[in-house]
C-alpha cells in the first residue's frame, strides 16, 4: 500500500487518507459564463501528469495539498492549503524514502 | 415537575456495553460506574505482565480547540507540548496532549484535578473552543502489546519510533484513535483513546486479541494503588 | 521396497522418528520431515497424480512448488501441495483429479482422445446450438476444476499483521544470507524470509558430490544466527509487491505485511524442463528435484537413470545421482561442443558415457505410462532445434533427470515496476533499471557462480546501505563467464507429440504452433488461447519455454516476445490467510442495551447499529412498525436518533459561514430558531440536509442524517480551510446523544421532566431551547420530520440512558412506545419529508424536490449556486411527486425504485412507498415527467412481478391532506 505524508502527522499508509478531487482555480462565478462555469463543474483534464490534490488525513481531519504526477504516481511535496508560499512552514519535500 | 439533581445521574462507561455486568466487579469512579475487577488480583496482575486492557475511561478530560486553545490553557497554568502532536506531564497526575498544532485533550489520571477545574470555567472566550469528550480511553500494558498492535494498526509502534513524547492521531481495528506510550507506577504501557460510541468495539477486539496472546481484562482497581 | 539412501549431510528428515499415513487407502509410512511426495516415492509410489486435461500419470517434477502434478486431499483441506507440504502422522490423503484413484483413472481414456480436443477446442465447439449449452455446462463444469471445497471447513482464525524494518531479504539462499549478513552488521534490522522450510537454498543440494557445500551453508548459517538483528522466517513466502515496499509474507500462521525501508530480491530462479516426447512420465523429472530428493529427503530418484541437459548443470545432477547409488546410463547433451568442465571430466573418469550433440527423442513408458522403461536417444540439431533421428538408439533406464536451464523467479520484480532486458550471456532475463531502494541479487539477477552470487548478496547489501544514506562501498559483480546456464531453445519437436511445455495445463508444443495459426501471435493472446502459464503454478516452469517457442515461431528474438504481466499472488493463498479476523467496526449508541432489552430488531446505518423496530413475540416487522407509528400519530412515541451527526459551528463568522456552505439564509436567523439546511455540491446536487439551530450570536448547533454525517463534517473542514473564517468547527456526533419525543402526547410527557416552557408561543416549532430535563442540561430543538409535535432532546451520549428511562416511565401511562429507524421513514413519509440519498440520487437537483423555498439566491455566494442559475433557466426534467394507490388497493404492492411508466415509456420511478395504517393509504414519492406532476394525474408503476398498478399524484404532505380524504 502506497504511503502518503501528511504534512501535520507525518507518513502514513494510504488508508488513513480520502482522496478530495484535484486542487482546481474556479472561474469568477460572477464574470463567467454559462459554458465556462459548466466547464469547470463537469470537465476534468485526465490526462496524466503532475496534479495538485486534495487529501484528507481521516483520524486527524487534516486537509492538505499532495503535488502527485498521476503517470508515475509518485508525490514530490505536501503542504496544508494556502502554506504553500507562507514561509515553507508545514511543507514536505518528499525524498527518497 | 420531577426535575432530578443531576448528582444523582451516574452514567456508565461506554465501553460498558461489552464488559461482563456479573462476573466483573463495578465501582463509581469520577462518577462514572467502572469496572474495577475482571478476576482476582493475582490473576489481573499476570495478565497485566503479559497484555492487560484496561478501561480507563472513568478519568476525566477536558477538550479545547481554537488559535486561542494553547494561551487560554497556559492561563489557567496548564503545561503546553511545545511540539505539535506530542504531550506532557502536568503536576504529575494530568496528561496535555497537543492533537495537530491548536487541539488539546486534557486528562486527569486518578487524582488529577486540572480537567474539573477546566470544566467549571464555563464562559465562552473568542478563538477558545470547547470540545465535549466521550472517549472510550484504555491503558493497555504487557510485553505482548507490540504484537497486539501489529494486528490493529498499520504503524511502528516501538519505542524507537514512537518517541516518548510522542501523540499519534491513527487507526487502530479500523477506528480513529490516539496513541501514546506512557509510564505508570513505573511500568511503560500505552494508552489508546477512541469515540466513545466505538468502545464496546474496541473493547471486543482488544480482548479477543488478548486473550489469544495470554493476557486479557485488567479491573481499574490495580491501577488505583 | 525403498528407495531410501543412507543418511545425508543436512538432509531434513529425522530418521529416528517414524510416521504413518495412507494414500488411497494404501499404507505407507515415512520419516518425520517428509514431505508428501518425499514419502511416497521412498516407498517406490511414483504415479503421484494426473494431468489436469488429458488425466495422465505424473509424478515428481520439480519438488519445489513450481508444478502442480501432485495435489491431494486430507478430506478437509484440498489442493495440497505434495511436493512441498509435510507429511503428518495419520494422514489419510487422496489425489484431487482423478476419477476411481491414481492408479485406475477412469478418466485416463481422454488422453488416447487428445487430438480431438486441441487448444480452443472449447471456444469453436459448443457454442451452437445454444439449447445445449446447459448440457455441456455440465459436462465442462465437471471436467474442469481440481479438487472439490469443502463446505463445512470450520473457520479457522488466521491472524493478519503488520511488521517493519529497514531490509526485507526475499530469499535465503547463499546469495540472501551474504546479503542479510552485510547489512546486518552495518546495523540494519533485516528481515529474511524464505518459502523452504529451511534456509540455505540450492547451496543445500546443489553439491556435485562436493560435502564442502555442507560446511560452506553451515557457515553461512552461524554467521547470519550470529546477528540479533536479523529474523529469518521460513515457511514464508512472499506473495506480492504492493508501493513503498510493502510486502505481505504468507506463513502458515497468517500473513504479515511487512513494510520494509528497502527490499533486496534473492529469490533464486525456477529450473525449466526441456522439452520432448514423454517428458511428463513419472520419473522423468528436474536435475534440481533428484538433488532435492537426495539431499533433502535421503531419497534416490531412480534406480538406473540417464541425464539429459543442455547446460553444465546437468553434469553436476549426474554426479550427485551417482553419488547417492543411482546408476547413470548415460549423460545427453543438446550441446554439440563437449563440455570441458570439471564434472565432465570427472563422470567420463567413473566411466559415465556423454552423448554430446544428442537429445532424448522421447522417454519410453512403462505399461500404463506409469514409468520410463527407457529412451529413445538421436543426434540434435542445436541450429534448427531438430532431432537427427538417422542414427536414434534405445537405453534402458528407469528415469531421466533433466536440466535445459532458468527462469528467473522475478514475480516481485516485476510487479515493482522492474524493466527487464534479455541477457544473451545467461540466456535469461536480468533487471536493467530497478525502482528505488529494490535490489536483485543472484540467480534472479543473471548471476549463476557460487562465490559471484555470495558477493552479489553483499553488493546488494551496500547498495541498500547506501540507499539509506548509510556509508558503503560500491562494489560491482563482473558478468558471468563460460557456458551460458540456460540452453536457447531446449526444444525437441516429435510428429507424436505429447512434449510438454506446461505440466498444469498439458499444452504441447503443436499447441503453440496452432495458437500462432489462429492469429493469437502475441504473448498475453496466446497465453489466454493456450492457457499456458494459467494454471496453479502460474507459468513458473511453463512461461520461458513459452515464449522461447513463439519467439521461434515468429522469428523474433526473445526479448521482443516479452513477457506476460505478473500480479500478486505468488503462490495461491487461503481465503481465510485473506480474510485474517475480519474486523467489522461498528458504533453503539449508550442506548444499545436497552434496545437489546426490549427485542430491538438492529439494522446497520452508516457505522451505527440502530434499532429499526421492536416486534413483540410472533409479531411480523409490518405489524410491529404500524403499532409504532400510531402511538406516535394517537399517543406519543420515542426514538433513539444519537447517530445523528452534530456540529458545532463557534465563532463571529458561523452565520457567514452556513450562509456559504449552505442554501438558505442564517445571517438573519434569530437566536433561539431553527432552520432548515441544505447543502449542494458544485454542480448543483443536493448532498444531504440537516437543521441549524442558533444558540448563540456565535454558535450554531447543526444535526444532520446519520449516514452522510462524516462526509458533510469533512467539506466543512475543507470549506473552512479555504475560506479561513473565523470560526471554529467541532464535532460532536459521538459526544452528544439525542432523543426524539413525538406525538400528541409528547408535550405534557416532556414538561412533568423539564422547566422549559413548553407552551406553544414560548417554544413554536423550529425553535431551539436550552434547559434542564430530567436532570440533564438539554438542547431541545422542535423538528418535524416525523410529527408536527416533536421534541429532540440533545444531551451528553453517557446521559442519555438517564433521560430516555425517566421519559419512559413518565410516558407509561400516555402509552409512550420506543420506535425504530424503519418506522420513522414511514412517519417522515406521512409527513411528507424527502430524505437526501432515498428521495433524491446523484444527480438530483433542488428545484426537482420542490425545495425552491430553501435557497437564498440572492446571497454573494453559496456552493452550488452558480450552478442554480444555470439549472433554473431549463425546463425541468422530472419532478419528485405525492402519490397515493386507490383506496382498499391489495394488489402486488409496489417497491422503492419500481419504475413509473406512462404510454409504456419510462417516465421515473419511485423513492419511497409505504402502506400507512393511520391514513389507511398506500402512500409514496415519485419521480415523474414534469407532465405529470399536477395533482390528480395519473401513472403506472410497474412492480417487481410486472403488474402495472395505478397511483395517483396528490397534494402534499400527506398527513395533511390525505387523512379522511
Amino acid at each position: 500500500m502506497k504511503l502518503l505524508t501528511c504534512p501535520m502527522n507525518g507518513t502514513r499508509p494510504l488508508s488513513e487518507f480520502i482522496f478530495g478531487g484535484e486542487l482546481r482555480e474556479a472561474p469568477d462565478q460572477k464574470t463567467c459564463t454559462d459554458a465556462e462555469w459548466a466547464a469547470y463543474v463537469h470537465n476534468r483534464h485526465g490526462a496524466p501528469g503532475d496534479k495538485k490534490e486534495w487529501w484528507y488525513h481521516s483520524p486527524s481531519g487534516t486537509w492538505f495539498i499532495a503535488e502527485r504526477n498521476t503517470l508515475t504516481d509518485k508525490v514530490t511535496r505536501t503542504y496544508l492549503f494556502g502554506q504553500k508560499n507562507l514561509g515553507e512552514e508545514n511543507v514536505v519535500e518528499e525524498e527518497s524514502k | 415537575m420531577q426535575a432530578l439533581d443531576i448528582k444523582t445521574i451516574v452514567p456508565i462507561s461506554p465501553v460498558a456495553h461489552a464488559q461482563p455486568r456479573d462476573s466483573a466487579k463495578w465501582d463509581v469512579v469520577n462518577n462514572m460506574e467502572i469496572a474495577v475487577e475482571f478476576a482476582n488480583a493475582d490473576i489481573e496482575q499476570a495478565r497485566k505482565k503479559v497484555l492487560g486492557v484496561t478501561d480507563v475511561s472513568c478519568f476525566e478530560r477536558y477538550g479545547v480547540k481554537g488559535p486561542q486553545a494553547s494561551q487560554w490553557l497556559a492561563d489557567h497554568e496548564l503545561a503546553i507540548p511545545s511540539n505539535p502532536n506530542s504531550w506532557t506531564r502536568c503536576d504529575q497526575k494530568t496528561l496535555v496532549l497537543r492533537l495537530g498544532s491548536s487541539e488539546f485533550l486534557v486528562e486527569d489520571q486518578l487524582g488529577g484535578l486540572a480537567s474539573k477545574k477546566l470544566a467549571n470555567n464555563t464562559s465562552r472566550i473568542a478563538g477558545v473552543y470547547k470540545v465535549p469528550r466521550a472517549d472510550a480511553a484504555f491503558i493497555l500494558s504487557g510485553r505482548e502489546v507490540l504484537n497486539l498492535f501489529s494486528e490493529l494498526c498499520s504503524l511502528d509502534l516501538r519505542a524507537t519510533s514512537l518517541l516518548a513524547n510522542d501523540v499519534i492521531m491513527t487507526q487502530v481495528a479500523g477506528v480513529s484513535a490516539i496513541v501514546l506510550r506512557q509510564t505508570i507506577n513505573g511500568e511503560p504501557v500505552y494508552r489508546l483513546w477512541c469515540d466513545g460510541t466505538y468502545g464496546p468495539y474496541m473493547w471486543e477486539v482488544l480482548i479477543e486479541i488478548a486473550t489469544e496472546l495470554g493476557g486479557g481484562a485488567v479491573g481499574l482497581a490495580s491501577y488505583q494503588n | 521396497m525403498s528407495l531410501r539412501t543412507p543418511k545425508q549431510a543436512g538432509e531434513w528428515i529425522n530418521r529416528n522418528k517414524k510416521i504413518s499415513f495412507s494414500f488411497e487407502g494404501e499404507a505407507f509410512s515415512a520419516f518425520e520431515g517428509d514431505t508428501i511426495s518425499s514419502a511416497l516415492w521412498a516407498a517406490e509410489q511414483k504415479v503421484l497424480g494426473r494431468s489436469f486435461k488429458y488425466h495422465r500419470p505424473r509424478g515428481v517434477l520439480s519438488l519445489a512448488n513450481h508444478d502442480v502434478n501432485v495435489m491431494l486431499t486430507d478430506g478437509m483441506d484440498t489442493n495440497m501441495r505434495g511436493d512441498v507440504v509435510e507429511i503428518k502422522d495419520g494422514m489419510s490423503l487422496y489425489e484431487v483429479n482423478t476419477s476411481g484413484g491414481v492408479k485406475k483413472d477412469k478418466n485416463s481414456y481422454i488422453d488416447s482422445i487428445s487430438p480431438l480436443l486441441p487448444v480452443g477446442f472449447y471456444y469453436k465447439a459448443f457454442h451452437t446450438p445454444r439449447r445445449l449449452f446447459p448440457f455441456w455446462e455440465g459436462v465442462i463444469r465437471r471436467a474442469a476444476g481440481l479438487g472439490i471445497v469443502n463446505f463445512n471447513y470450520p473457520r479457522i482464525l488466521k491472524r493478519k499483521q503488520h511488521s517493519h524494518c529497514d531490509l526485507l531479504v526475499v530469499g535465503a539462499g547463499p546469495t540472501g544470507l551474504s546479503a542479510a549478513y552485510v547489512a546486518a552488521k552495518a546495523g540494519l534490522e533485516v528481515t529474511l524470509i524464505d518459502e523452504n522450510r529451511h534456509a540455505g537454498g540450492s547451496l543445500g543440494y546443489n553439491r556435485a558430490g562436493d560435502e564442502a557445500a555442507v560446511a560452506q551453508l553451515d557457515d553461512l548459517l552461524s554467521k547470519v544466527a550470529s546477528q540479533p538483528n536479523i529474523t529469518v522466517r521460513t515457511g514464508a513466502y512472499a506473495a506480492g509487491y504492493y508501493p513503498d515496499h510493502l510486502i505481505p509474507i504468507v506463513e502458515a500462521g497468517g500473513i504479515t505485511k511487512v513494510r520494509a525501508k528497502t527490499v533486496i530480491v534473492a529469490s533464486g530462479a525456477f529450473e525449466q524442463p526441456p522439452v520432448f516426447r514423454y517428458n511428463d512420465l513419472p520419473g522423468v523429472m528436474l536435475g534440481s528435484a533428484a538433488q532435492r530428493l537426495i539431499y533433502r529427503y535421503g531419497v534416490r530418484p531412480f534406480s538406473n537413470g540417464i541425464v539429459v541437459t543442455a547446460n553444465d548443470y546437468g553434469y553436476r545432477v549426474a554426479i550427485d545421482l551417482l553419488e547417492a547409488g543411482t546408476k547413470v546410463a548415460a549423460v545427453v547433451d543438446l550441446r554439440p561442443g563437449a563440455n570441458g568442465g570439471a564434472q565432465a571430466a570427472e563422470l567420463t573418469h567413473r566411466g559415465i558415457k556423454i552423448y554430446a550433440g544428442h537429445c532424448v527423442y522421447e522417454a519410453l513408458a512403462s505399461s500404463g505410462k506409469s514409468g520410463v522403461r527407457g529412451a529413445v536417444i538421436c543426434a540434435y540439431d542445436d541450429k534448427e532445434n531438430v532431432a537427427l533421428t538417422d542414427n536414434k538408439f534405445t537405453l534402458e533406464c528407469d528415469g531421466i533427470a533433466m536440466s535445459a536451464g532458468w527462469a528467473p523467479a522475478g514475480a516481485l520484480l516485476y510487479q515493482a515496476g522492474t524493466g527487464m532486458q534479455f541477457d544473451y550471456g545467461v540466456e535469461q532475463f536480468v533487471p536493467n533499471r530497478l525502482p528505488e531502494g529494490l535490489f536483485a541479487a543472484g540467480k534472479v539477477n543473471g548471476i549463476f557462480d557460487l562465490d559471484q552470487r555470495m558477493r552479489d548478496g553483499a553488493r546488494a547489501a551496500n547498495d541498500a546501505l547506501s540507499y539509506l544514506g548509510l556509508q558503503a562501498p560500491h562494489n560491482s559483480i563482473e558478468q558471468h563467464v563460460g557456458n551460458s546456464p540456460s540452453h536457447a531453445y531446449p526444444m525437441v519437436p516429435h510428429p507424436k507429440g505429447k512434449n510438454f511445455v506446461d505440466f498444469d495445463e498439458d499444452i504441447q508444443i503443436k499447441d503453440f504452433v496452432n495458437a500462432a495459426k489462429e492469429g493469437f501471435d502475441n504473448i498475453e493472446l496466446m497465453k489466454r488461447f493456450t492457457t499456458v502459464g494459467m494454471g496453479p503454478s502460474q507459468g513458473k516452469h511453463s512461461n520461458m519455454n513459452a515464449i522461447r517457442i513463439l519467439a521461434k515461431i515468429r522469428g523474433l528474438p526473445v526479448e521482443k516476445i516479452g513477457t506476460t504481466t505478473s500480479r500478486p499472488f505468488f503462490h495461491p493463498t487461503p481465503i481465510g490467510h485473506l480474510g485474517g479476523r475480519g474486523f467489522h467496526s461498528h458504533r453503539l449508541t449508550s442506548l444499545h442495551d436497552w434496545h437489546q432489552a426490549n427485542g430491538a430488531v438492529f439494522t446497520d446505518v452508516g457505522a451505527w447499529k440502530r434499532a429499526a423496530y421492536y416486534p413483540t413475540t410472533g409479531q411480523t416487522k409490518e405489524d410491529a412498525i404500524q403499532r409504532e407509528a400510531l402511538a406516535v400519530r394517537k399517543t406519543a412515541g420515542i426514538i433513539d436518533s444519537s447517530s445523528f451527526g452534530k456540529i458545532e459551528v463557534h465563532g463571529a463568522d458561523a452565520a457567514l459561514f452556513l450562509e456559504r456552505f449552505f442554501t438558505g439564509s442564517f445571517a438573519d436567523q434569530s437566536v433561539g430558531s431553527c432552520r432548515y439546511a441544505m447543502l449542494l455540491d458544485e454542480s448543483g446536487v443536493v448532498v444531504d440536509d440537516g437543521i441549524a439551530s442558533r444558540l448563540a450570536e456565535d454558535l450554531f448547533y447543526i444535526s444532520m442524517g446519520t449516514s452522510n454525517a462524516a462526509a458533510v463534517y469533512r467539506e466543512m473542514q475543507r470549506a473552512q480551510q479555504e475560506w479561513q473564517l473565523t470560526i471554529g468547527l467541532v464535532n460532536v456526533t459521538g459526544a452528544y446523544g439525542a432523543i426524539n419525543l413525538a406525538g400528541p402526547s409528547a408535550r405534557e410527557i416532556l414538561s412533568s421532566l423539564t422547566d422549559v416552557d413548553l407552551a406553544y408561543e414560548a417554544f413554536p416549532n423550529s425553535s431551539v431551547r436550552e434547559g434542564i430535563v430530567a436532570g440533564v442540561q438539554a438542547r431541545i430543538i422542535r423538528v418535524t420530520f416525523v410529527s408536527d409535535m416533536a421534541y429532540e432532546l440533545h444531551v451528553p451520549m453517557a446521559q442519555v440512558p438517564h433521560v430516555w428511562n425517566a421519559l419512559m416511565s413518565t410516558g407509561k401511562k400516555h402509552g409512550l412506545r420506543p420506535f425504530g429507524t424503519d418506522t420513522q421513514r414511514l412517519l417522515r413519509l406521512e409527513m411528507g419529508n424527502h430524505m437526501p440519498g432515498i428521495d433524491t440520487d446523484g444527480l438530483t437537483n433542488p428545484f426537482e424536490i420542490c425545495a425552491e423555498w430553501a435557497i437564498k439566491m440572492s446571497k454573494p455566494y453559496f456552493i452550488g449556486q452558480r450552478s442554480l442559475t444555470i439549472l433554473e433557466k431549463r425546463p425541468l426534467r422530472k419532478q419528485l411527486v405525492s402519490f397515493v394507490l386507490a383506496t382498499n388497493f391489495n394488489g402486488e404492492m409496489p417497491m422503492d425504485c419500481n419504475l413509473v411508466i406512462d404510454g409504456g415509456e419510462i417516465i421515473g420511478r419511485v423513492t419511497s412507498i409505504g402502506y400507512s395504517k393511520f391514513i389507511d393509504r398506500c402512500i409514496g414519492f415519485a419521480y415523474v415527467t414534469p407532465s405529470k406532476k399536477e395533482v390528480g394525474s395519473e401513472f403506472q408503476i410497474r412492480t417487481d412481478g410486472g403488474s402495472l398498478v395505478t397511483a395517483t399524484v396528490v397534494k402534499a404532505p400527506f398527513l395533511k391532506n390525505q387523512k379522511g380524504a
